[in-house]
């Protein structure tokens, strides 16, 4: 028996927890060298969505091209088309009215919140919490009504273009919009309750996958796991964008690093939020929702360069984009998030855990697959 | 259920066991994949149509391609499709599959899903709505009873059309990797 | 200002180096291909520890390669874009891991989509593509609507 036992241990074994995989969320390969249940080696195989966005963005003209950057993310569609909207402004030399960018603001923060209660699906989901799953998505799909009624889509608004936003609020959206956020606050207590206090949670998530600070820094991870690491950054606050200058909110940071850190993070961002955006209904500037910009057919920006940046769900969105006088952009490359918490610090964090501990850094690191891609 | 739906389903019990509960592989294909979760949880709720995600495809029989496919998202799929035991439903969900869809001068995604897999019904939308969904999964209902699925004969009768539009795309390497007898003649 | 003392002490120390202070935190250094790899160690101590990422960009007309190199300071919040040039012919360069560990990520796909071999990363195994024969998809003289035509529009 002993004999059997140890072959058994010492036997190196290729798993791969392909993108047909139960505990996989997005279409993202992992291959796995296992010794019994402890992971020796894991490589990260990206490419199952990759779409050239960025060579497909240069055939096209600088307005035709937005309804394209929001597919970059599913999960959180809106900061794509507002660091596309913002390089194209910069380099045009436009401006953007102040009710647009409070509009943009309330956009972005409702974008941030779907992804947010999503990723509170997912991850419930992937450790066995089904109830949080359901709770969270119910109340997401309430916030996803209110896209559609001012952008008229669910999933893929194309809300945000440059020059402004591409329509008014609608009659009987504050209110809806004041009824939805009181209900979600409301909720947060039992969210807590069920799942983030939770004694088998927290069992289940602290001390595992632990970020230190150096690594994080190494690896050039940025947003909520950063900041669940001590070190408090967000373009937010160091470069405004959007309406961020007006309003008041902070940047919840937690400092030991492991998986029940980020995860309390983003259940402190879900507060903020919430507050961003009645602060915003509160003080909503009248004037146009946007610009006009030149005839798309004929719009020709002059030669230059930028980099414009974000904070997405994930961590720090950007763009460097460079035009060279004609019609369509010379090029445009999306520096997005999940690459670096996606490859490295997931391959080096899973050395030496277990199995079942592979999908739960998967979503504790919170990657968004196609965002990796693009 | 009344009387007259009791003798339907005792006329023909494989048939409605089939229909109402379709089990679809769980395989976050591409991009449509954001509408699925709604669809699975609390405010749609699928499984009062029958429908549940299910871990392997061993054990399921329906396989909803959420999205683009790409050229390595291709493979995988061919590979779980082969592994789903007959009969199986393969639907086609947004419209990426149908032409290509936004992404058709992209250089790494297909553009006719039904060139490379027997597809049994199309769900047009970028993306679908979940009512969409619903209204599908009830014609596919409708389809079941007429036999007017029948996607995985036509895979078996056609294989060798349907092997080499998947060679010209994936290469002879993967075609010749694939475990044989995967598919097997009538 | 911060900006102004990085872009006087840049171009004492690296000649033909030439910095232009866009706005408040952003900075653009151009410096010709041999002294990337000392100017970008130089910038790590002074503060620029974090590598945002790597892009190259394809100026045909030219006949070069432009690669960029996105260094954040946390500490004085400036973004700095370090750009070099090289051969487009026979794009080979120096790998910059040694400085930078998250840079071979970064390498390898530009390797895969404009075909530049950087000497020193030891990973530029395949990463997003799979089955591919032709030249590398991002350089401008790959046309995508014609390869898409002729791949995926068949009977």
């Amino acid at each position: 028996m002993n004999d059997i036992d140890t072959k058994i241990k010492e036997r190196e074994l290729t798993l791969y927890f392909g993108p047909q995989h139960i505990g996989m969320v997005g279409n993202f390969g992992i291959t796995l060298t296992v010794k019994g249940d402890t992971i020796q080696e894991a490589v990260a195989t990206p490419g199952f969505l990759h779409r050239g966005f960025e060579k497909m963005l240069e055939n096209v003209r600088y307005l035709q091209g937005f309804p394209f950057v929001c597919r970059i993310n599913v999960m959180d569609p809106d900061p794509n088309e507002q660091v596309y909207a913002m390089a194209i402004e910069e380099l045009a030399g436009l401006e953007v009215p102040p009710r647009a960018h409070y509009l943009r603001t309330m956009a972005l923060e409702m974008s941030r919140l779907t992804s947010h209660l999503a990723w509170l699906w997912a991850y419930g989901n992937e450790l066995g919490f089904d109830t949080i799953g359901h709770w969270s998505m119910v109340q997401r799909d309430y916030f996803i009504d209110l896209f559609d009624m001012i952008a008229g889509g669910r999933v893929y608004h194309m809300y945000i273009w440059p020059g402004g936003v591409r329509r008014d609020m609608p009659e009987g959206f504050e209110a809806k919009m004041r009824q939805t956020l009181d209900g979600l606050e409301g909720s947060l207590r039992d969210y807590d309750s069920t799942f983030f206090n939770n004694r088998v949670f927290r069992k289940r998530a602290s001390g595992i996958g632990v970020l230190t600070q150096e690594d994080a820094l190494r690896f050039g991870v940025t947003g909520s796991c950063l900041r669940a690491t001590g070190i408090k950054r967000d373009v937010r606050i160091e470069e405004p964008y959007a309406a961020y200058a007006d309003l008041d909110f902070e940047v919840p940071t937690m400092t030991d690093g492991d998986a029940y850190a980020r995860a309390i993070v983003i259940r402190k961002e879900i507060e903020q939020s919430i507050s961003i955006i009645r602060q915003v209904l509160d003080k909503l500037p009248t004037g146009p929702a946007w610009n006009r910009v030149p005839n798309p057919f004929k719009w020709k920006i002059p030669p230059g360069e930028t980099y414009v940046r974000m904070e997405s769900a994930r961590g720090e969105l950007g763009a460097y984009a460079v035009s060279d006088g004609s019609e369509k952009i010379h090029r445009i490359a999306y520096r997005v998030p999940s690459y670096p918490h996606g490859i490295l610090a997931l391959e080096t964090l899973l050395r030496g855990m277990n199995i079942a501990d592979v999908g739960h850094m998967l979503l504790s690191l919170n990657i968004a697959a196609p965002e990796i891609d693009r | 259920m009344d009387r007259a739906d009791i003798k339907k389903a005792l006329k023909d019990p494989h048939k409605w066991g089939e229909k109402y509960s379709l089990w679809a592989t769980y395989f976050c294909t591409g991009c449509g994949i954001m509408e699925i979760p709604p669809v699975l949880t609390a405010r749609w709720d699928a499984e009062r149509f029958g429908v549940k995600p299910m871990a392997t495809p061993r054990q399921s029989n329906l396989f909803l391609i959420t999205g683009y496919v790409s050229i390595k998202t291709l493979r995988a799929i061919i590979i779980s499709y082969e592994q789903m035991p007959d009969p199986k439903y393969a639907v086609a969900f947004g419209s990426c599959p149908i032409d290509g869809g936004l992404y058709h001068t992209s250089y790494n995604t297909v553009n006719h899903l039904d060139r490379y897999l027997p597809v049994d019904g199309w769900i047009a939308g970028c993306m679908p709505r979940p009512e969409a969904i619903f209204i599908a999964v009830t014609k596919l209902w409708k389809m079941i009873d007429g036999e007017m699925v029948n996607g995985y004969k036509r895979y078996k009768e056609n294989i060798d059309y349907y092997r080499k539009n998947q060679e010209r795309v994936l290469g002879k390497e993967f075609i010749d990797s694939i475990p044989a007898p995967a598919v097997v003649k009538p | 200002m911060r900006e102004e003392t990085i872009k006087q002490d840049i171009e004492k120390r690296y000649d033909g180096s030439c910095v232009s202070v866009q706005r408040r935190q952003r900075i653009i250094v151009s410096v010709p291909k041999d002294s990337v790899f000392s100017l970008v160690a130089y910038m790590k101590e002074e503060g620029f520890g974090h590598l945002s990422f790597i892009t190259c960009v394809d100026w045909i007309k030219e006949g070069e390669f432009e690669l960029v190199y996105h260094l954040a300071s946390y500490q004085d919040g400036i973004h700095a874009m370090v750009k070099t040039r090289i051969d487009r012919a026979d794009p080979t360069y120096l790998s910059l891991v040694p400085l930078f560990e998250n840079a071979q990520t970064y390498e390898r796909e530009i390797h895969e989509m404009f075909g530049v071999r950087f000497v020193g990363n030891g990973r530029l195994i395949p990463f997003l593509l799979t089955n591919w024969q032709e030249m590398p998809p991002m350089k401008k003289d790959f046309d995508t609507e014609a390869y898409a035509e002729r791949m995926f529009e068949h009977e």
